[in-house]
């Protein structure tokens, strides 16, 4: 065991978990103006749209259907789980097409 | 237009309810997430692996940062001896939103004891955040929904760390099967679900551009952190949010 790696292992963990309770804990000290909600309401939304951006924009047509998929799908039946699977199929099954 | 059917955010005064049954269904509902983690998992075992690190090694970061895209930067800033300023900075870098999820949850958990959010926010990642949010536009405000969708994945992910690191190579492409698409296709239905209690497309529009634009512009992950945080501010700068009729 060499304590160079566990040290680093344990510096990584503490900033990790820095990170996940720092703005948690600063907010206690922000007044949630309406404003301020309106931020932290939006934050989902515009985070799962940066996620997903350069993933559609880099692919190419099996990600485009995959995405069509999971968007279409979600909006009619709401279940997260069924949406994902079946983007996935699709995206594979399009993948597996010789062109 | 902000919907007005979203339930109010602020309730500090009221705990929500952090029970067994919220528990439980979080762990039900990490479901959807268990198949691209265990895949993450296993692509960091293998790359631990040929990065050098022992399997205890390997496996311990995968169950202390618990981090799967600050573990892989990690690993590529790896060497021997340990550049540590580097692997630091790395970690912070691809950490930096986790600000912004603590951030979104304050309203929900601001009731709870500490000794029920803090141990909470250290199994927070940015898909169970994601499904636990959706969960409380929906109404159902147990907060242990995050505790228990993410006590799931971490052992996804610290077993699939192991597992990838020991049978790694003799796995085939897991592109093939479209696995590798199932975080993209994951955070698509998430982004329909948070978008009817958005205010309007422009976090979405403004958050999307400004990530193709980062990602284009920098390596690595920054393109989140921008795109999440441009977007959501431009939002709430636009001039007609801040009016008080918009509070709950």
């Amino acid at each position: 065991m060499r304590p160079d790696i566990l040290w680093a292992i344990l510096i990584l963990g503490i900033l990790s978990y820095g990170c996940r309770i720092s703005g948690f804990f600063l907010m206690q000290y922000v007044s949630v103006t309406p404003r301020v909600e309106a931020w932290l309401r939006s934050i989902p939304i515009a985070l799962t749209g940066a996620i997903v951006a350069p993933i559609a924009f880099n692919g190419g047509p099996p990600e485009w259907l995959g995405l069509a998929t999971a968007v279409g799908l979600m909006r009619l039946t709401s279940n997260e789980f069924l949406s994902s699977v079946a983007a996935v199929a699709v995206v594979a099954l399009t993948r597996a097409l010789p062109f | 237009m902000p919907s007005k059917e979203s339930p109010p955010l602020l309730s500090p005064s009221s705990p929500p309810p952090f029970t067994l049954q919220g528990l439980r269904a979080g762990i039900v509902g990490a479901r959807t997430l268990v198949p691209s983690v265990t895949m993450y998992g296993i692509a960091f075992g293998v790359m631990a692996a040929a990065t050098g690190l022992k399997v205890w090694e390997a496996v311990a970061i995968s169950a202390w940062v618990n981090a799967g895209s600050a573990q892989m930067a990690t690993l590529q800033a790896w060497a021997d001896p340990i550049p540590l300023l580097a692997v630091c900075l790395t970690t912070l870098a691809m950490n930096a939103r986790y600000l912004l999820l603590g951030a979104a949850l304050r309203p929900w958990f601001a009731g709870l004891p500490a000794y029920q959010s803090y141990p909470s926010l250290f199994v927070l990642g940015d898909a169970n955040w994601a499904l636990a949010l959706r969960e409380h536009a929906d109404g159902r405000n147990d907060a242990a929904f995050l505790l228990g969708s993410g006590i799931v994945l971490w052992f996804v992910w610290v077993g699939s760390t192991a597992a990838g690191y020991v049978f790694g190579q003799a796995l085939g492409d897991p592109r093939k099967f479209g696995v590798d698409f199932m975080l993209a296709a994951f955070f698509a239905t998430m982004a329909v679900a948070f978008f009817r209690r958005a205010g309007g497309i422009a976090p979405l529009v403004v958050g999307m551009v400004t990530a193709i634009v980062i990602e284009r512009m920098a390596p690595g992950p920054w393109y989140i952190l921008g795109g999440a945080l441009v977007g959501s501010v431009v939002c709430a700068l636009r001039p007609d949010e801040g009016q008080p009729d918009h509070a709950a």
